[in-house]
Protein backbone atom coordinates (compact mmCIF):
# COMPACT_ATOMS: atom_id res chain seq x y z
CA UNK A 1 0.00 0.00 0.00
CA UNK A 2 2.77 2.37 1.03
CA UNK A 3 4.79 1.71 -2.12
CA UNK A 4 1.68 2.16 -4.28
CA UNK A 5 1.01 5.56 -2.68
CA UNK A 6 4.65 6.53 -3.11
CA UNK A 7 4.50 5.56 -6.80
CA UNK A 8 1.29 7.53 -7.20
CA UNK A 9 2.86 10.66 -5.70
CA UNK A 10 5.94 10.21 -7.85
CA UNK A 11 3.86 10.53 -11.02
CA UNK A 12 1.42 13.03 -9.51
CA UNK A 13 2.68 15.97 -11.63
CA UNK A 14 1.89 13.96 -14.78
CA UNK A 15 -1.53 12.99 -13.42
CA UNK A 16 -2.11 16.64 -12.52
CA UNK A 17 -1.20 17.62 -16.07
CA UNK A 18 -3.82 15.38 -17.63
CA UNK A 19 -6.27 15.38 -14.73
CA UNK A 20 -6.50 19.10 -14.11
CA UNK A 21 -4.39 21.27 -16.40
CA UNK A 22 -5.75 19.71 -19.60
CA UNK A 23 -9.45 20.32 -18.83
CA UNK A 24 -8.58 23.71 -17.33
CA UNK A 25 -6.92 24.75 -20.61
CA UNK A 26 -9.86 23.40 -22.62
CA UNK A 27 -12.49 25.15 -20.50
CA UNK A 28 -10.52 28.41 -20.34
CA UNK A 29 -10.27 28.42 -24.15
CA UNK A 30 -13.99 27.77 -24.44
CA UNK A 31 -14.72 30.56 -21.93
CA UNK A 32 -12.70 33.10 -23.93
CA UNK A 33 -13.94 31.75 -27.27
CA UNK A 34 -10.50 30.68 -28.48
CA UNK A 35 -10.23 27.93 -31.08
CA UNK A 36 -7.48 25.33 -30.78
CA UNK A 37 -4.99 25.16 -33.67
CA UNK A 38 -4.64 22.31 -36.20
CA UNK A 39 -8.31 21.41 -35.96
CA UNK A 40 -7.82 19.91 -32.50
CA UNK A 41 -10.66 19.71 -30.02
CA UNK A 42 -10.24 21.91 -26.91
CA UNK A 43 -9.64 18.90 -24.65
CA UNK A 44 -7.26 17.41 -27.22
CA UNK A 45 -5.28 20.63 -27.19
CA UNK A 46 -5.43 20.68 -23.39
CA UNK A 47 -4.04 17.16 -23.21
CA UNK A 48 -1.35 18.05 -25.73
CA UNK A 49 -0.16 20.82 -23.39
CA UNK A 50 -1.03 19.34 -19.98
CA UNK A 51 0.33 15.83 -20.59
CA UNK A 52 3.87 16.75 -21.71
CA UNK A 53 4.02 19.60 -19.18
CA UNK A 54 3.12 17.22 -16.36
CA UNK A 55 5.61 14.71 -17.69
CA UNK A 56 8.29 17.41 -17.75
CA UNK A 57 7.48 18.31 -14.13
CA UNK A 58 7.63 14.65 -13.12
CA UNK A 59 11.03 14.12 -14.74
CA UNK A 60 12.59 17.49 -14.04
CA UNK A 61 11.06 18.06 -10.59
CA UNK A 62 9.89 21.56 -11.48
CA UNK A 63 6.98 22.97 -13.41
CA UNK A 64 9.10 25.68 -15.00
CA UNK B 1 21.17 26.51 27.53
CA UNK B 2 18.67 28.34 29.69
CA UNK B 3 18.65 30.49 32.75
CA UNK B 4 18.10 27.29 34.66
CA UNK B 5 14.37 27.72 34.92
CA UNK B 6 13.18 24.77 32.86
CA UNK B 7 13.22 22.88 29.62
CA UNK B 8 12.15 25.16 26.79
CA UNK B 9 10.78 22.22 24.79
CA UNK B 10 8.37 21.21 27.55
CA UNK B 11 7.25 24.74 28.14
CA UNK B 12 6.65 25.44 24.46
CA UNK B 13 4.66 22.21 24.17
CA UNK B 14 2.36 23.27 26.95
CA UNK B 15 1.87 26.59 25.25
CA UNK B 16 3.70 28.40 28.03
CA UNK B 17 6.62 30.66 27.42
CA UNK B 18 10.03 29.19 26.88
CA UNK B 19 12.65 30.45 29.29
CA UNK B 20 15.37 32.74 28.21
CA UNK B 21 18.58 31.56 26.69
CA UNK B 22 21.49 33.94 27.15
CA UNK B 23 21.50 34.86 23.52
CA UNK B 24 24.56 36.05 21.71
CA UNK B 25 22.56 39.01 20.50
CA UNK B 26 24.04 40.70 17.49
CA UNK B 27 21.29 43.26 17.14
CA UNK B 28 22.44 46.56 15.64
CA UNK B 29 20.96 48.21 18.71
CA UNK B 30 23.93 46.97 20.70
CA UNK B 31 26.27 49.23 18.76
CA UNK B 32 24.11 52.27 19.27
CA UNK B 33 24.74 54.46 22.34
CA UNK B 34 21.65 54.47 24.54
CA UNK B 35 20.04 57.90 24.59
CA UNK B 36 16.62 57.20 26.07
CA UNK B 37 15.99 58.76 29.42
CA UNK B 38 14.59 55.56 30.88
CA UNK B 39 17.76 53.54 30.29
CA UNK B 40 19.51 51.80 33.16
CA UNK B 41 21.96 53.75 35.36
CA UNK B 42 24.68 51.28 34.50
CA UNK B 43 24.63 50.77 30.71
CA UNK B 44 23.64 47.23 29.82
CA UNK B 45 24.99 46.44 26.42
CA UNK B 46 22.60 43.60 25.72
CA UNK B 47 21.71 40.10 26.78
CA UNK B 48 25.19 38.63 26.35
CA UNK B 49 26.71 41.19 28.69
CA UNK B 50 24.01 41.18 31.37
CA UNK B 51 24.91 39.38 34.56
CA UNK B 52 22.85 36.39 35.62
CA UNK B 53 21.00 38.26 38.36
CA UNK B 54 19.92 41.02 35.97
CA UNK B 55 18.81 38.52 33.36
CA UNK B 56 16.65 36.61 35.83
CA UNK B 57 15.16 39.83 37.21
CA UNK B 58 14.34 41.01 33.70
CA UNK B 59 12.86 37.65 32.81
CA UNK B 60 10.59 37.69 35.85
CA UNK B 61 9.45 41.19 35.00
CA UNK B 62 8.95 40.19 31.36
CA UNK B 63 6.84 37.18 32.33
CA UNK B 64 4.69 39.19 34.70
CA UNK B 65 3.90 41.66 31.92
CA UNK B 66 3.32 38.93 29.33
CA UNK B 67 0.87 37.10 31.59
CA UNK B 68 -1.48 40.10 31.40
CA UNK B 69 -1.92 39.53 27.65
CA UNK B 70 -2.54 35.79 27.63
CA UNK B 71 -6.03 34.63 26.71
CA UNK B 72 -8.80 37.14 26.03
CA UNK B 73 -11.56 36.90 23.46
CA UNK B 74 -10.45 33.55 22.08
CA UNK B 75 -13.93 32.67 20.79
CA UNK B 76 -13.22 34.86 17.77
CA UNK B 77 -10.83 32.24 16.37
CA UNK B 78 -13.23 29.25 16.25
CA UNK B 79 -16.07 31.56 15.18
CA UNK B 80 -13.98 32.89 12.29
CA UNK B 81 -12.65 29.44 11.38
CA UNK B 82 -16.03 27.69 11.22
CA UNK B 83 -17.80 30.60 9.51
CA UNK B 84 -15.14 30.94 6.82
CA UNK B 85 -14.98 27.17 6.30
CA UNK B 86 -18.76 26.94 5.91
CA UNK B 87 -18.80 29.82 3.44
CA UNK B 88 -15.92 28.29 1.48
CA UNK B 89 -17.60 24.86 1.36
CA UNK B 90 -20.81 26.47 0.09
CA UNK B 91 -18.87 27.85 -2.88
CA UNK B 92 -18.66 24.38 -4.44
CA UNK B 93 -22.38 23.62 -4.83
CA UNK B 94 -23.09 27.28 -5.60
CA UNK B 95 -20.47 27.22 -8.38
CA UNK B 96 -21.90 24.03 -9.85
CA UNK B 97 -25.40 25.53 -9.80
CA UNK B 98 -24.05 28.67 -11.44
CA UNK B 99 -25.10 30.91 -8.55
CA UNK B 100 -21.64 32.06 -7.55
CA UNK B 101 -19.78 35.28 -8.33
CA UNK B 102 -16.49 33.55 -9.14
CA UNK B 103 -14.13 36.56 -8.88
CA UNK B 104 -15.57 37.37 -5.44
CA UNK B 105 -15.35 33.71 -4.39
CA UNK B 106 -11.73 33.63 -5.55
CA UNK B 107 -10.82 36.69 -3.45
CA UNK B 108 -12.67 35.36 -0.40
CA UNK B 109 -11.15 31.88 -0.74
CA UNK B 110 -7.68 33.41 -0.85
CA UNK B 111 -8.41 35.47 2.26
CA UNK B 112 -9.77 32.35 3.98
CA UNK B 113 -6.66 30.38 2.99
CA UNK B 114 -4.39 32.95 4.66
CA UNK B 115 -6.67 33.65 7.61
CA UNK B 116 -7.13 29.95 8.21
CA UNK B 117 -3.50 29.62 9.11
CA UNK B 118 -3.92 32.32 11.77
CA UNK B 119 -6.86 30.55 13.42
CA UNK B 120 -5.13 27.17 13.22
CA UNK B 121 -2.01 28.74 14.67
CA UNK B 122 -3.85 29.59 17.88
CA UNK B 123 -5.05 25.98 18.03
CA UNK B 124 -1.50 24.71 17.47
CA UNK B 125 -0.49 26.43 20.70
CA UNK B 126 -3.65 25.23 22.47
CA UNK B 127 -4.61 28.85 23.04
CA UNK B 128 -8.31 28.19 22.42
CA UNK B 129 -8.50 25.37 24.99
CA UNK B 130 -5.80 23.42 26.79
CA UNK B 131 -5.47 19.64 27.11
CA UNK B 132 -8.03 18.15 29.47
CA UNK B 133 -10.37 21.13 29.46
CA UNK B 134 -14.05 21.13 28.50
CA UNK B 135 -13.54 22.99 25.23
CA UNK B 136 -10.50 21.04 24.04
CA UNK B 137 -12.49 19.55 21.11
CA UNK B 138 -13.16 23.07 19.89
CA UNK B 139 -9.44 23.81 19.87
CA UNK B 140 -8.76 20.68 17.81
CA UNK B 141 -11.59 21.19 15.33
CA UNK B 142 -10.71 24.84 14.87
CA UNK B 143 -7.25 23.72 13.86
CA UNK B 144 -8.54 20.96 11.61
CA UNK B 145 -11.01 22.98 9.56
CA UNK B 146 -8.71 26.00 9.29
CA UNK B 147 -5.95 24.45 7.20
CA UNK B 148 -8.04 22.37 4.79
CA UNK B 149 -8.00 25.11 2.14
CA UNK B 150 -4.21 25.14 2.07
CA UNK B 151 -4.14 21.31 2.07
CA UNK B 152 -1.92 21.24 5.13
CA UNK B 153 -3.45 18.99 7.79
CA UNK B 154 -3.55 20.36 11.30
CA UNK B 155 -1.64 17.39 12.73
CA UNK B 156 1.29 18.09 10.40
CA UNK B 157 1.02 21.86 10.76
CA UNK B 158 1.12 21.66 14.56
CA UNK B 159 4.07 19.27 14.73
CA UNK B 160 6.11 21.30 12.27
CA UNK B 161 5.22 24.60 13.89
CA UNK B 162 6.24 23.41 17.34
CA UNK B 163 9.50 22.10 15.87
CA UNK B 164 10.01 25.56 14.40
CA UNK B 165 9.63 27.04 17.89
CA UNK B 166 12.03 24.53 19.47
CA UNK B 167 14.72 24.96 16.82
CA UNK B 168 14.05 28.39 15.39
CA UNK B 169 16.55 29.22 12.59
CA UNK B 170 18.48 25.97 12.98
CA UNK B 171 19.55 24.99 9.42
CA UNK B 172 18.79 21.29 9.92
CA UNK B 173 16.06 21.21 12.54
CA UNK B 174 13.85 24.21 11.82
CA UNK B 175 11.21 23.02 9.29
CA UNK B 176 10.81 26.61 8.08
CA UNK B 177 14.50 27.07 7.33
CA UNK B 178 14.04 26.46 3.55
CA UNK B 179 12.23 29.83 3.47
CA UNK B 180 15.54 31.60 4.14
CA UNK B 181 16.17 34.16 1.39
CA UNK B 182 18.37 37.17 0.67
CA UNK B 183 15.54 39.64 0.21
CA UNK B 184 11.80 39.98 -0.40
CA UNK B 185 11.86 39.07 -4.10
CA UNK B 186 14.08 36.11 -3.44
CA UNK B 187 11.70 35.11 -0.63
CA UNK B 188 8.70 35.24 -2.96
CA UNK B 189 10.60 33.10 -5.46
CA UNK B 190 11.47 30.62 -2.69
CA UNK B 191 7.81 30.27 -1.73
CA UNK B 192 7.22 28.92 -5.25
CA UNK B 193 10.47 26.96 -5.54
CA UNK B 194 9.97 25.10 -2.26
CA UNK B 195 6.65 23.72 -3.50
CA UNK B 196 8.12 22.20 -6.65
CA UNK B 197 7.87 18.40 -6.69
CA UNK B 198 11.55 17.59 -7.06
CA UNK B 199 13.08 20.43 -5.04
CA UNK B 200 14.39 19.72 -1.54
CA UNK B 201 11.83 22.14 -0.14
CA UNK B 202 9.35 22.19 2.67
CA UNK B 203 7.62 18.81 2.31
CA UNK B 204 10.94 16.94 2.00
CA UNK B 205 12.25 18.66 5.13
CA UNK B 206 8.99 17.83 6.91
CA UNK B 207 9.28 14.16 5.95
CA UNK B 208 12.87 14.00 7.18
CA UNK B 209 11.98 15.65 10.48
CA UNK B 210 8.97 13.35 10.95
CA UNK B 211 11.18 10.32 10.28
CA UNK B 212 13.67 11.57 12.88
CA UNK B 213 10.88 12.10 15.39
CA UNK B 214 9.70 8.52 14.85
CA UNK B 215 6.61 8.98 17.02
CA UNK B 216 3.06 7.82 16.42
CA UNK B 217 2.00 11.45 16.06
CA UNK B 218 4.60 11.92 13.34
CA UNK B 219 3.38 8.83 11.44
CA UNK B 220 -0.24 9.98 11.78
CA UNK B 221 0.65 13.45 10.54
CA UNK B 222 2.24 11.99 7.43
CA UNK B 223 -0.82 9.79 6.79
CA UNK B 224 -3.13 12.79 7.25
CA UNK B 225 -1.04 14.73 4.72
CA UNK B 226 -1.24 11.92 2.15
CA UNK B 227 -5.02 11.60 2.68
CA UNK B 228 -5.70 15.33 2.37
CA UNK B 229 -3.51 15.67 -0.72
CA UNK B 230 -5.29 12.74 -2.38
CA UNK B 231 -8.68 14.25 -1.54
CA UNK B 232 -7.50 17.59 -2.94
CA UNK B 233 -6.38 15.99 -6.19
CA UNK B 234 -9.52 13.84 -6.46
CA UNK B 235 -11.77 16.91 -6.05
CA UNK B 236 -9.77 18.93 -8.60
CA UNK B 237 -9.74 16.08 -11.14
CA UNK B 238 -13.41 15.25 -10.67
CA UNK B 239 -14.52 18.87 -10.96
CA UNK B 240 -12.24 19.52 -13.92
CA UNK B 241 -13.46 16.52 -15.93
CA UNK B 242 -17.07 17.37 -15.05
CA UNK B 243 -16.71 20.76 -16.68
CA UNK B 244 -15.88 22.84 -13.59
CA UNK B 245 -12.12 23.26 -13.96
CA UNK B 246 -12.22 27.06 -13.79
CA UNK B 247 -14.42 26.93 -10.70
CA UNK B 248 -12.06 24.43 -9.02
CA UNK B 249 -9.07 26.58 -9.93
CA UNK B 250 -10.61 29.76 -8.54
CA UNK B 251 -12.12 28.28 -5.39
CA UNK B 252 -9.33 25.96 -4.26
CA UNK B 253 -6.25 25.54 -6.46
CA UNK B 254 -5.19 29.18 -6.92
CA UNK B 255 -6.27 30.40 -3.44
CA UNK B 256 -4.22 27.60 -1.94
CA UNK B 257 -1.08 28.56 -3.87
CA UNK B 258 -1.45 32.29 -3.33
CA UNK B 259 -2.30 31.69 0.33
CA UNK B 260 0.71 29.43 0.88
CA UNK B 261 3.04 31.96 -0.71
CA UNK B 262 1.59 34.77 1.41
CA UNK B 263 1.86 32.66 4.55
CA UNK B 264 5.42 31.60 3.77
CA UNK B 265 6.45 35.17 3.02
CA UNK B 266 4.80 36.89 5.97
CA UNK B 267 4.73 34.20 8.62
CA UNK B 268 8.08 32.64 7.92
CA UNK B 269 10.48 34.77 5.91
CA UNK B 270 9.66 38.33 7.04
CA UNK B 271 9.81 37.88 10.83
CA UNK B 272 12.86 35.60 10.81
CA UNK B 273 15.00 37.22 8.15
CA UNK B 274 18.03 36.79 7.94
CA UNK B 275 17.72 33.56 9.97
CA UNK B 276 21.21 33.80 11.40
CA UNK B 277 20.46 34.11 15.11
CA UNK B 278 19.06 31.21 17.10
CA UNK B 279 18.88 33.06 20.42
CA UNK B 280 15.64 33.76 22.26
CA UNK B 281 15.75 37.50 21.59
CA UNK B 282 17.43 37.41 18.21
CA UNK B 283 15.72 34.61 16.28
CA UNK B 284 12.77 36.83 15.35
CA UNK B 285 12.82 40.47 14.33
CA UNK B 286 10.42 43.30 14.93
CA UNK B 287 9.63 45.28 11.80
CA UNK B 288 7.26 47.80 10.32
CA UNK B 289 5.29 46.32 7.44
CA UNK B 290 3.96 48.35 4.52
CA UNK B 291 0.75 46.35 4.83
CA UNK B 292 0.38 47.12 8.52
CA UNK B 293 -0.33 44.75 11.38
CA UNK B 294 -3.44 43.21 9.77
CA UNK B 295 -1.94 42.94 6.27
CA UNK B 296 1.13 41.26 7.70
CA UNK B 297 -1.12 38.96 9.77
CA UNK B 298 0.32 40.29 13.02
CA UNK B 299 3.88 39.41 12.07
CA UNK B 300 5.34 42.85 12.85
CA UNK B 301 5.42 41.78 16.48
CA UNK B 302 6.12 38.09 15.92
CA UNK B 303 8.94 38.23 18.46
CA UNK B 304 6.30 38.51 21.17
CA UNK B 305 4.74 35.28 19.92
CA UNK B 306 8.07 33.46 20.01
CA UNK B 307 8.71 34.70 23.52
CA UNK B 308 5.17 33.99 24.73
CA UNK B 309 3.14 31.68 22.43
CA UNK B 310 0.19 31.88 24.83
CA UNK B 311 -0.39 35.51 23.87
CA UNK B 312 -2.94 35.37 21.03
CA UNK B 313 -2.15 36.92 17.68
CA UNK B 314 -4.54 39.86 18.12
CA UNK B 315 -2.84 40.95 21.36
CA UNK B 316 0.83 40.76 20.37
CA UNK B 317 1.07 44.42 19.36
CA UNK B 318 -0.42 45.57 22.64
CA UNK B 319 1.92 43.19 24.47
CA UNK B 320 4.88 44.46 22.47
CA UNK B 321 4.46 48.01 23.70
CA UNK B 322 4.15 46.78 27.27
CA UNK B 323 7.25 44.60 26.92
CA UNK B 324 9.24 47.13 24.93
CA UNK B 325 11.23 48.66 27.81
CA UNK B 326 12.40 45.20 28.90
CA UNK B 327 13.22 44.15 25.36
CA UNK B 328 15.29 47.28 24.92
CA UNK B 329 17.21 46.48 28.07
CA UNK B 330 17.87 43.09 26.52
CA UNK B 331 19.38 44.84 23.51
CA UNK B 332 16.51 44.08 21.13
CA UNK B 333 15.97 46.61 18.34
CA UNK B 334 12.44 47.88 19.02
CA UNK B 335 11.02 50.03 16.20
CA UNK B 336 7.78 52.00 16.23
CA UNK B 337 5.11 49.70 14.82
Amino acid sequence: MQSAVQALFKIMPFLFGIGFIAPLIAQTMAYWGWSPPLGLSPIGFGLLIGGPWGLYATVRGRWI
Amino acid sequence: MTDGIGNPRDLALSGAAAPAAPAADTSPALDTPRTRGDGPAIPLGGDATLDRHTRIALLKEERAIARRFEGGKMWIYPAAAFTCYAIWLSFFPLAIMGWLNLPLAFVLSTVFAVGGYVTSHEAMHSNIARHGTKWRWLNEWTGKVSTIIIVFPFSMARLMHLEHHYHCNHPEKDPDYPDRANGPWHAIYKTWLNRQPGVDGSIHIYKRILAEMGTREAADALKDTVRLQLIFMAVLFAMAWSGYAIEAALIWWLPRHIGLSYIRFYLSWAPHHPREDQGRYGNTRLFKSRLGQIGSIGMETHLVHHLYPSIPNHRTKEAYYALRPILEKRGVHCPEI
